[in-house]
């Protein structure tokens, strides 16, 4: 359990990724589902972001609306991606293909299924660095073999020419990450990469995950539910509820004074409240709504143990609630808490009447 | 265990099937209902003929030395002859000339439904809840519910009126080469395939197109069966395959849309197909009893029915034998493939 880590490690300048007011809808035969509902955050270099939320509140839609992997009947439909400059909603399918991968790489939850089981390992990797790097035969299996022992796989030259299911489950997800790894990403999306793993695997993984990222100072997004993860891995952490991000702090910060009802809940549902692994989200009453239309009320307040008559009318706007950082958002009605409640819910109202989808 | 192992060991394994299918067979033959005395002698039945056969067939051993005797014979493939149906021509003799015109009518209705069914199920798979994909799925349907006897009489008249109803536009019997509806195939050509087509390769390659035609039809309906199964299977397989988690990181990659479809889709989304293709090895040779009759492609399916009806024991012996080494066979192809399509085969864990 490390909570130890500095308040302030963002780094001046521009952000590596910024995730500007984002919204992705399934457009299902029943309803729309706005899976992802304007997510606004920003990631630097060298940074670990988590991702929190229970079960279907929006994590994996976010990921893949960055890497433009989202299928029908989803669609992005709002806000902008900034990359290097550039809105990624904007590039053409070729230039896509060029990111994935190749400035951005993904790694997700199962490590089991996630590689082609007809190929060797070895084959998967060098189709990356073919891809990518333009290398192939000798030099792509030099580098391939390289890629596995970077990421702690034993016998490398032997393991590359076999194939998936001849490796346990913790080397697979080590094989996945030197996959991910392959073509020297800026960015690095992890969907829950360890949910599968067993505790003893998953905290290697984790640390693993930690030693590239110093050695290549690589940007992480990190999605899970697992809070004792975050504690452990991330740098800042957003807390996302019903395709919202509900509250965005430091992890420290986050951990020491959570402000949103929902965070303080999830928080308070780890046993002990101690930050234990495997602690998962799923103890607070009732479940994640699916959010279907547009907001006009706090989608938490069903479960809201501090709700209000307005919950129920004013929809909240991400507000500064930092004791003394300027990084910590919520939105909830509650804030800011240096106002009255009148004057609380005016900000929120007027902030929300201008905020929708001009950004 | 390697893969090639497994495979070895599958093939090891056909062999105990082989003898007890034979076995079977045995005990169907002599302990069954029929005399293979009677039988040979028909109405012309005396006591002095009928045991004069039955030392001939040596029905006067003893059952276990008759059984190795039946045993040793065909494993050595010393097939013996016929008895009822062409007296004192040997069961090879007949299987040469029965059995090509089968194994075309086979060959044609396999192709046909790998060609035609699984193109059309991954096409639908790619393509799901599009225009196109309900079609083809509908379609699928309604041609594999029709059944083979109804269809192929459907396509006997049909063809046979092709003339009358367009009016000599267009008549089946003369489109391209000239054949007959219901026939057994041309199948001379292939007597010395190589020879004859350096000798005369516009003849040749006539009497090729003949054949084919003459067993289009057949072969379109007792493969119409499999390709209505090849199109769900492979429409279903591609589906789950494109869904796959292993997909989902190849595009997170940024593998191409043509290279996902090729390398990462379709190997996979064969391995379920691959039971279905074998599969339609049996189907064949219990539809082509019935195909071959409506067709008069007088086949081993043909063959067999008669010696079935006839009483006629040698044959049916070898014919089952002979049946028994194809399915096997088929056994040992569908491992085959596995194994070369999926490397996972063989390993346990
Ligand atoms: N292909 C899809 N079609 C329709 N709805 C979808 C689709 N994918 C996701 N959704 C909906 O989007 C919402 C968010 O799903 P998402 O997968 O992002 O959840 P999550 O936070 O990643 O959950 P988990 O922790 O279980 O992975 C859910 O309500 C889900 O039903
Ligand atoms: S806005 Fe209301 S319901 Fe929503 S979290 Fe805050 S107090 Fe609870
Ligand atoms: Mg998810």
């Amino acid at each position: 359990m490390s909570t130890e880590q500095p308040t302030e490690t963002r780094q001046k300048g521009e952000p590596i990724l910024s995730v500007e007011n984002v919204r992705t809808s399934f457009y299902t035969d029943k309803e729309v589902i706005r899976a992802v509902d304007g997510v606004s955050f920003d990631i630097y270099r060298g940074e670990t972001v988590g991702i929190v939320g229970e079960s279907g509140s929006g994590k994996s839609v976010t990921a893949r609306s960055i890497m433009r992997l989202v299928d029908n009947p989803g669609r992005i439909e709002n806000g902008r991606i900034m990359y290097d400059g550039e809105n990624l909603l904007d590039k053409k399918p070729k230039q896509m293909r060029a990111i994935r991968g190749g400035s951005i790489a993904m790694v997700f939850q199962d490590p089991l299924t996630s590689l082609n089981p007809v190929y060797t390992v070895g084959n998967q990797i060098k189709e990356s660095l073919r891809l990518h790097r333009g290398m192939s035969g000798k030099e792509a299996t030099k580098e391939a073999i390289e890629l596995l022992e970077a990421v702690g796989i034993p016998d490398a030259h032997r393991r590359i020419r076999e194939y998936p299911h001849q490796f346990s489950g913790g080397m697979r997800q080590r094989a996945v990450i030197a996959m991910a790894l392959a073509c020297d990403p800026e960015l690095l999306i992890c969907d829950e990469p360890t949910t599968a793993l067993d505790v003893t695997i998953q905290a290697q993984i984790l640390e693993l995950l930690e030693d590239i990222q110093e050695e290549r100072d690589l940007a992480i997004m990190f999605i899970t539910h697992d809070m004792g993860v975050i504690a452990e891995i991330a740098d800042r952490v957003n807390v996302m509820y019903a395709g919202e991000i509900v509250e965005s702090a430091p992890a420290v910060e986050l951990f020491e004074s959570p402000k949103h009802p929902y965070t303080q809940g999830l928080l308070n549902s780890i046993p002990g409240q101690g930050l234990e692994e495997g602690g998962r989200l799923s103890t607070i009453e009732g479940d994640v709504p699916t959010p279907n239309e547009e907001p006009t009320y706090c989608r938490f307040a069903p479960r809201c143990p501090k709700a209000f008559a307005e919950c129920d009318t004013v929809h909240p706007v991400p507000v500064e609630v930092g004791d003394d950082s300027t990084q910590h958002q919520a939105s909830c009605l509650l804030y800011p808490k240096n106002l009255s409640k009148e004057e609380a819910l005016d900000v929120h109202r007027e902030r929300g009447a201008k905020g929708g989808d001009q950004r | 265990m390697s893969r090639w192992q497994y495979f070895l060991r599958r093939v090891l394994m056909s062999i105990p099937v082989v003898i007890f299918g034979t076995t079977i067979t045995f005990a169907l033959i002599r302990l069954g209902p029929l005399d293979p005395v009677s039988a040979i002698l028909g109405t012309q039945y005396n006591p002095q003929a009928a045991e004069q056969i039955r030392t001939n067939l040596g029905l006067n051993q003893p059952l276990w030395s008759q059984y190795f005797d039946f045993m040793y014979r065909l494993f050595t493939f010393q097939l013996g002859q016929s008895w009822v149906i062409a007296p004192g021509t040997t069961a090879y003799e007949l299987i040469q000339v029965y059995a090509p015109r089968t194994i075309w009518l086979g060959f044609w209705s396999v192709l046909i439904a790998l060609f035609v069914g699984i193109p059309l199920g991954f096409y639908a798979g790619l393509n799901p809840n599009t225009l196109s994909d309900y079609v083809a799925s509908f379609g699928g349907i309604v041609w594999r519910a029709m059944p083979n006897f109804w269809l192929a009489i459907m396509l006997v008249t049909a063809l046979s009126q092709t003339g009358q109803w367009t009016n000599g536009f267009f008549t089946w019997q003369t489109w391209i080469v000239k054949t007959n509806v219901v026939t057994p195939p041309a199948l001379g050509f292939f007597q010395d395939p190589i020879q004859g087509f350096l000798a005369d390769p516009g003849g040749w390659f006539n009497s090729f197109l003949k054949a084919t035609k003459q067993i289009a039809p057949a072969a379109l309906v007792l493969g119409s069966a499999s390709m209505g199964n090849e199109m769900r299977i492979g429409r279903t397989a591609v589906l789950e395959t494109i869904n796959s988690n292993y997909v989902e990181t190849a595009r997170a990659k940024g593998v191409s849309g043509r290279s996902l479809v090729w390398k990462h889709i379709f190997r996979n989304a064969l391995i379920p197909l691959v039971p279905i293709i074998t599969g339609e090895a049996f189907l064949l040779l219990g539809g082509s009893v019935f195909v071959e009759t409506v067709f008069a492609i007088n086949g081993l399916g043909w063959l067999f029915f008669n010696a079935a009806i006839n009483g006629d024991l040698p044959l049916i012996g070898t014919l089952m034998y002979i049946f028994i080494l194809i399915l096997v066979g088929t056994n040992i192809l569908q491992d085959f493939l596995y194994t070369v399509i999926d490397p996972r085969v063989g390993y346990e864990g």
